[in-house]
């Protein structure tokens, strides 16, 4: 759908030359995100500066009926940033301003494309940190951590984004801004801050965002356990939970992971390991010590064939390194592979690890694992070479069937990653019509023309779509005259 | 085409079962809510009677106000049109406990105390403490928000809520969330129905996010000559390494009430760890205390008992909900009480509040609607500066038609309130006209 002369020249009228991107070659750098199945270039992208530019850039788009992709860093795993059927890109790099520190309310005020360590390196001199930590966090940016509801290996104990967010500015599909929440709680109505959170881009665009600011834990233990069997390193996690531990993160790699980290960055896991659990304790220090202590020796318990504990911070950060490289790592056993983002509840890991395993056996894949083992939230990663279309065949096949597994165990078909294009047409795997009709609504709400973000999150068969109503309960007989 | 009454409570029998429907004068009078009968009470026993009864009552054109253990009936906008009351005690089923994933599914119905003994033998529990306790009902806490001094470090329902299933207004079942601890799949929905009191369907399930209880909590008592010094306090607790579970300010009368102590306001702070952790981190607060100008106590087990009781509403008394700013604080529990001291100089307030959240309870015995009226306009004006607000959580009808019980809302997000409640209860079946903006 090339966009016309007149539209892209009032769209420069708004954004200046310098903030938009209308080149085939410029263009080409914003088909994708970090799923680079999924391509689709913008017919422009917009970089605007401040909210204003937002909310005439989305009223332009939508008297013309141009579908909007907004965007942050690109760092996202579903196909959320991408435009499959083009339309404007809104890109929200150069509003990367913090607005405001707010230490005495601990919390911080920042436009969304600030990058997410940046806020946590401008507050921790005063010791605060923002939680929310997933592993693109020196690239993604906070308004994409808002928009797929980010997680990280640290929100078994600190909570997912959505814990951590105060208030969101949003121009909507509409083009009206609104304000949700703030910083002061308990804001009488819907909580539609809530809501917006983890939206995807299919609400609006996020122009601020205001945050809760942690201070920082003063003491941080991390250790590092192997086992010769995966079902005692998940015995060993639920054993540390019944403990009444909840750690700051609790990870888990398994045996083809330990291998490909082993030949990769030689992070020196013990060879015979067939797991590795690395658990991390914030906090006082006298608890930490304590519940240390306690994790550890529920380790040996378990049979584990290794304890280390890191004494400082640069052998902290050596326990860290195999796990930060995982998926860096599995590139030495194949050219490529699918990453899953699908969720168990935490007692169903030993069953779910050997259903991996009969998956994989029976689609002829190598599947490596590395998971939030604390909260039931895996990461299998499915081997293929992408030059044979029969491997990657069986690997979706097999991921399919996977998420169908997860699903059956009573888990959700993503944790932390979010929908996107990738996962939409998964959604009705865990929610009934009525479910997703709910959800449609809602957002219809937010953008009554269908421009934002349109084809990601929720599935576009028709049975949810416009005018569709569930299926009511009957009403007795003799209820009318 | 009409519908006779007669044939829609016989319908609402043939449902639920005579016993379950009832229309005598004893059980209108005892259902009446703002002072306006019911035709019917209800009191569904499974959620497919609950699914069949809102279906009905919503082809019938009939207002449903759903009901927990009632202790919220003295909030929002008073109601005009009460045709069925909603007793959902009737689901009070746990579903599904899963120890081990510390997640657990109730129906809305059943109460914060007989979860809690549920849960207690795994020494779990749900980290949900709102006035009122234990007889409350799960759907009730969700569906008013209501919180406690444990949402210093917990956060309120809206962190701890996973999943929902909940009835629309016409009678479809609607599941949102999911049961496991992390989940991103589709839109956050149980957000949308924490505090939403029922207007955008009937909470019907719960799946919650529990944890494990500390093996040791301890609680002190840090006393001071005024608020403001006990801000200063709170500030340097919150800016420690402290973890405290609980961080609760009361001002003089609130701590006359719940204990021995008297002083211009206290801190009350719980610990809640490992034994030596505890013991560590006692000391410490001590230390704190002592140069921040107080006296620091320790506290009885059945110190927050006292608390409970103390901060509990009379028959007659209002209370108020005031959200404000952390560092804001003292300033406005000054306001508060000054503004009563002229307004209404008779009147006894009592104050507590979660002090590193901003967030004030403050229940008022002996003032007038007229005079609660002008200090709720007074204080809104105040707190409207950071964004903050005043509601009624409990107030008479006559205080509930004078001042807005919940204060304004931005206009735009409001709009956005008024389109969904459009989209999914357009003919206001569900508590109509209660909640914010008249919604």
């Amino acid at each position: 759908m090339p966009l016309s002369g007149a539209f892209l020249q009032e769209l420069e009228g708004i954004v200046g030359a310098g903030g938009l991107v209308r080149t085939f070659e410029g263009r080409l750098v914003y088909e994708c995100d970090m799923h680079t199945f999924y391509k689709g270039a913008p017919d422009a992208v917009a970089l605007p500066r401040r909210t204003e530019e937002v909310v005439e850039i989305v009223s332009l788009c939508r008297r013309e009926r141009i579908p909007i992709v907004p965007r942050g860093s690109g760092t996202g795993l579903i196909g959320g940033a991408m435009a499959p059927v083009g339309g404007v890109m809104i890109g929200t790099n150069r509003m990367d301003a913090v607005l405001e520190i707010d230490l005495p309310n601990r919390c911080a005020t920042v436009q969304p494309g600030l990058i997410n360590l940046s806020l946590t390196r401008a507050v921790a001199s005063r010791g605060y940190f923002f939680a929310p930590d997933p592993s693109s966090q020196m690239v993604s940016s906070i308004g994409g951590n808002v928009a797929t509801n980010a997680g990280g290996p640290h929100c078994l104990k600190y909570g997912i984004t959505t814990n951590h967010v105060l208030g969101l500015e949003l121009v909507t599909g509409a083009g009206e801004v609104v304000r949700l929440g703030g910083k002061a709680a308990d804001r009488p109505g819907y909580d539609l801050l809530g809501a917006a959170v983890g939206s995807e881009g299919t609400f609006g665009i996020v122009t601020a965002v205001t945050v809760r600011l942690l201070h920082a834990a003063e003491a941080v233990k991390t250790i590092l356990a192997s086992f010769t069997a995966i079902e005692d390193a998940s015995e060993a996690v639920s054993a540390i939970i019944a403990a009444g531990i909840v750690p700051a993160a609790l990870e888990m790699l398994d045996k083809l992971m330990i291998r490909a980290i082993n030949e990769g960055t030689g992070a020196g896991y013990p060879k015979d390991a067939a797991a590795v659990l690395l658990i991390e304790l914030d906090g006082p220090a006298a608890e930490v010590e304590a519940q240390g202590e306690r994790a550890a020796r529920i380790c040996w318990e378990r049979g584990a064939l290794e304890v280390r504990v890191a004494a400082d911070a640069t052998e902290r950060a050596l326990l860290w390194k195999g796990r930060k490289e995982a998926a860096g790592a599995v590139g030495r056993l194949a050219p490529t592979y699918l990453l899953q983002d699908a969720v168990v509840p935490r007692s169903k890991l030993p069953a779910i690890m050997r259903e991996l395993i009969a998956i994989g056996t029976r689609h002829r894949v190598q599947i490596a694992n590395v998971f939030h083992a604390g909260d039931g939230n895996l990461h299998p990663l499915i081997l293929y070479d992408d030059r044979s279309p029969d491997q990657l065949e069986r690997a979706k096949a097999a991921n399919e069937e996977l998420l169908r597994a997860c699903i059956e165990m009573g888990g959700t078909v993503t944790g932390e990653h979010g929908v996107g294009l990738d996962k939409a047409k998964n959604l009705p795997l865990q929610y009934g019509e009525a479910d997703l009709n709910f959800m449609y609504r809602l957002r219809r709400a937010f953008d009554p023309d269908s421009i934002m973000n349109p084809g990601k999150l929720l599935p576009s068969h028709p049975a949810c779509g416009e005018g569709f109503r569930p299926a009511r309960p009957r009403v007795p007989d003799g209820a009318w005259i | 085409m009409a519908v006779s009454a007669r044939s829609i409570g016989e319908a609402f029998v043939s449902i639920a079962g005579r016993d379950r429907v009832r229309d005598d004068t004893a059980a209108l009078a005892a259902a009446t809510v703002d002072g306006v009968q019911p035709r019917w009470a209800v009191r569904p026993a499974s959620l497919e009677q609950l699914s069949r009864i809102l279906a009905l009552a919503c082809d019938g054109r009939l207002a449903v106000v759903p009901r927990g253990a009632g202790s919220s009936q003295e909030l929002g906008h008073p109601l005009s049109r009460v045709d069925v009351v909603l007793d959902l005690t009737g689901l009070d089923q746990v579903i599904e406990y899963n120890p081990d994933d510390l997640t657990v599914t109730v129906q809305a119905g059943i109460s914060s105390g007989a979860l809690a003994a549920r849960l207690s033998p795994r020494r779990q529990w749900l980290a949900l403490d709102p006035p009122g306790g234990a007889a409350r009902t799960l759907g009730g806490i969700v569906a008013t928000n209501a919180s406690g001094p444990r949402r210093v470090r917990y956060g309120t329902a809206r962190d701890l809520l996973l999943g929902v299933r909940f009835v629309q207004a016409d009678g479809v079942v609607t599941w949102g969330g999911s049961k496991v601890v992390k989940s991103v799949s589709g839109y956050d929905v149980p957000k949308l129905m924490v505090g939403a009191l029922g207007t955008l369907g009937i909470l019907a399930e719960v799946t919650l996010r529990l944890h494990p209880l500390p093996e040791v909590e301890r609680s002190w008592l840090a006393l001071f000559e005024n608020p403001r010094a006990a801000q200063a306090l709170v500030e340097r607790v919150v800016d420690s390494a402290l973890q405290p579970s609980r961080l609760e300010l009361f001002n003089a009368r609130a701590l006359a009430q719940a204990s021995a102590e008297s002083a211009g306001a206290g801190v009350a702070v719980s610990i809640g760890s490992v034994d030596e952790a505890v013991r560590e981190q006692g000391e410490r607060l001590k230390a704190i205390a002592e140069s921040s100008a107080g006296r620091l106590v320790p506290l009885p087990e059945g110190f927050w008992g006292e608390v409970e009781s103390a901060m509990a509403p009379l028959e007659s008394s209002t209370v108020l909900h005031v959200a404000s700013l952390a560092d804001r604080l003292a300033g406005t529990i000054g306001a508060i009480e000054d503004a009563f001291r002229i307004v209404a100089p008779r009147a006894e307030v009592r104050l507590s509040g979660c002090a590193a959240l901003g967030t004030l309870r403050v229940v008022v015995s002996g003032a007038t609607a007229a005079e609660t009226a002008a200090v709720t306009t007074r204080v809104r004006a105040l707190v409207a500066e950071v964004g903050g607000s005043v509601v009624i959580a409990r107030g008479s009808i006559e205080l509930r038609r004078s001042v807005d019980p919940w204060g304004p809302v931005e206009p735009h997000a409001l709009a956005l309130m008024h389109a969904l409640r459009d989209e999914f209860d357009p003919g206001r079946v569900l508590n109509p006209g209660r909640y914010v903006g008249g919604l």
